[in-house]
């Protein structure tokens, strides 16, 4: 009972201080409200009140707060898929971009991108709206697979040969989407810088909803798997006498994560090692115990995304630090500071 | 509890089990002895369900062990492995704790506090309930993970049945006597086990039937008194021994040399 109770403390603690740095967040930015305060504006716009001015309307509801919600949302997805894949592979360097997932999606949207609009129109209309967020997912499907076949046999992860394919493929990727870049034309060179540099300006709420129908299934069926990441550090023929159905778990995280990583990609671009700072900050303080650090990591990906995202956009004003920067300016030490501790340990 | 057939398991050309028979009845103590790689583990990880290979049939309680439902089948029967991980960033009462975990969601209830508590003072570890894992040293990780996998079996059903696989590796003298005692009291009560063992004279005083092994057959089933016949373990084992009886409790008694 207590461990649990806890568990919900932290959670509602901070839920809370995401609630708070959100609204902190509406508040920030270039565009003056003719001296309102964007909640009274907001406040405003959901009375329905004829007074508001469309452009006060459009930069509060469209511009800003759409990308607040897509910064909690794009952060949280990043922070669980790492923590998900950490269990998976049982190491704590396996995120979505080091071992190449955010490659692989990055790939096919780009490939979409420039030669989409060749077949685009033989595919069905519900596929040509959605093309770019499928062939990311099939991207990162695709690689997750390849490293999981290469990485791993009898249950056990090799380390190295996870972190190597996770090379080869961004190898592979760059070369494919450099190709890309000098053949397409200016329209598709703004999408394909836009991908490999990583930005929430993009934002709108038909993103949004699509991104919280991803989040709600993918929720629903991986953070409750807490006790079956703790049992999969036993070795998998020790989870299943647990009675924890193994086949079915790694199934499950393998489509769950690339669905999720390649939404993000679609969506935001490459926004580097969230799924590494997130799990590592909550390993500290829980150890490895899956049954907080994953429902944890929900939050506090969101808490880490949207602050960096703040000052990515508030800190040069009026124009914009690409947010990957402040991302690898965290990540990178984190990295070090993770090998550092493995070389320890051997 | 247990029947299984004419049991093979080939890796490539090579036969690690050959049409090996295993029957256990309720509240069997069952040790599998024999040198190394008889084929002990194989065989013990087959009657698991660990490895599918080939057609045999695993009847447990009557009923065909594939056809359990995972979840069902794991509050009927656990495992001890032999090789554990090293490496578990955890506490020990986290570690424990898993064994409960077929019996709650989310939250552990007030019955697998009871029961971890219970099996972590008999193992011994309960003073090191808060420390982490990977600080413990070989025999204390042993001891925690017997009181993870007897925790799993604290439940009101009957006729259990508990695989160990060298569960008294590393363990000193006083917890080798504590680790057997806690299996002899499990099988007391209807349950059954199925014991990998080295030390054929704790075999002899705790176990109610042995199974020798030699190159993946089995050389003699019966009670210690029937199988540890000094000619059985001079071919086995290839190796010379005398066999009088047990001047306290006048089980045989092996000396070897």
């Amino acid at each position: 009972m207590k461990a649990q109770n806890k568990l919900y403390i932290y959670l509602t603690i901070s839920a809370l201080l995401l609630v708070i740095l959100a609204i902190a967040a509406l508040y920030i930015g270039v565009y003056d409200f003719n001296g309102v305060s964007p909640f009274t504006v907001l406040g405003q716009f959901i009375q329905g009140d004829p007074n508001l001015q469309l452009s006060d309307k459009y930069v509060l509801w469209d511009v800003r707060a759409s990308r607040i919600i897509m910064a909690i949302l794009v952060g949280s997805m990043l922070a669980v898929s790492g923590t998900s894949l950490q269990g998976l592979f049982k190491n704590p360097l396996a995120t979505g971009d080091l071992i190449g997932l955010t490659s692989g999606a990055t790939l096919l949207a780009a490939i979409a991108i420039v030669l989409g609009g060749h077949f685009k129109e033989y595919l069905p209309e519900m596929v040509q709206f959605s093309l770019t967020g499928i062939s990311a997912f099939i991207g990162a499907l695709l690689a997750m697979l390849l490293v999981y076949r290469i990485s791993t046999s009898g249950g056990k992860t090799n380390v190295v040969m996870m972190l190597l394919s996770g090379v080869a493929i961004t190898a592979i990727g760059f070369s494919i989407t450099g190709f890309l870049i000098y053949i397409s034309k200016d329209e598709q060179l703004r999408d394909l810088t836009f991908w490999n540099m990583g930005s929430l300006a993009a934002a709108t709420w038909t993103k949004n909803i699509v991104l919280a129908i991803v989040i709600v299934i993918s929720y629903t069926i991986l953070l409750p798997k807490g006790k079956a990441l703790n049992a999969m550090m036993l070795g998998e023929k020790d989870a299943q006498h647990l009675g924890i159905n193994v086949e079915r778990l790694k199934k499950q995280i393998v489509i769950l994560t690339a669905l999720m990583i390649g939404t993000c990609v679609a969506f935001s671009g490459t926004i580097g090692f969230v799924g590494l700072i997130v799990p590592y900050i909550l390993r500290l303080l829980f150890k490895s115990n899956y049954t907080f650090i994953l429902p944890l990591s929900a939050i506090f990906g969101s808490i880490l995304l949207l602050v960096a995202d703040t000052f990515s956009r508030s800190v040069v004003q009026p124009s914009e630090l690409p947010i990957g920067i402040l991302t690898a300016l965290m990540g990178g030490p984190i990295f070090i500071a993770i090998l550092i501790k493995f070389k320890k340990s051997f | 509890m247990l029947k299984a057939r004419q049991i093979d398991y080939k890796h490539k050309e090579f036969f690690i089990l050959n049409d090996v028979d295993v029957t256990l009845d309720y509240g069997d103590f069952l040790a599998i002895v024999g040198p190394n790689g008889a084929g002990k583990s194989s065989l013990l990880s087959i009657l698991a369900n660990e490895v599918k290979q080939g057609q045999q049939k695993i009847m447990f309680k009557d009923k065909d062990i594939s056809e359990w439902e995972v979840r069902e089948l794991s509050l009927h029967k656990a495992k001890f492995s032999q090789h554990n991980s090293n490496e578990i960033p955890l506490q020990v009462k986290d570690v424990v704790m898993m064994g409960r975990y077929p019996y709650f969601d989310s939250q552990p209830r007030k019955e697998d506090f009871e029961a971890m508590n219970k099996l972590m003072y008999e193992t011994d570890v309960y003073h090191l309930k808060e420390r982490d894992y990977n600080t413990l040293s070989g025999g204390e990780k042993q001891r925690v993970h017997l009181s993870r996998v007897m925790a799993q079996l604290e439940n009101e059903l009957e006729q259990k049945l508990v695989f160990l696989d060298e569960p008294l590796n590393n363990l000193d003298v006083k917890h080798q006597y504590k680790a057997l005692e806690i299996i002899k009291k499990f099988t007391q009560n209807d349950n059954s086990a199925i014991v990998v063992l080295h030390d054929l004279n704790l075999a002899a005083q705790f176990a109610d039937k042995i199974l020798l092994m030699k190159s993946g057959k089995v050389s003699a089933y019966g009670t210690p008194e029937e199988v540890f016949t000094s000619e059985n373990i001079t071919q086995a084992y290839n190796f010379p021994c005398t066999i009088c009886p047990h001047p306290v409790n006048s089980n045989p008694m092996i000396i070897f040399g």
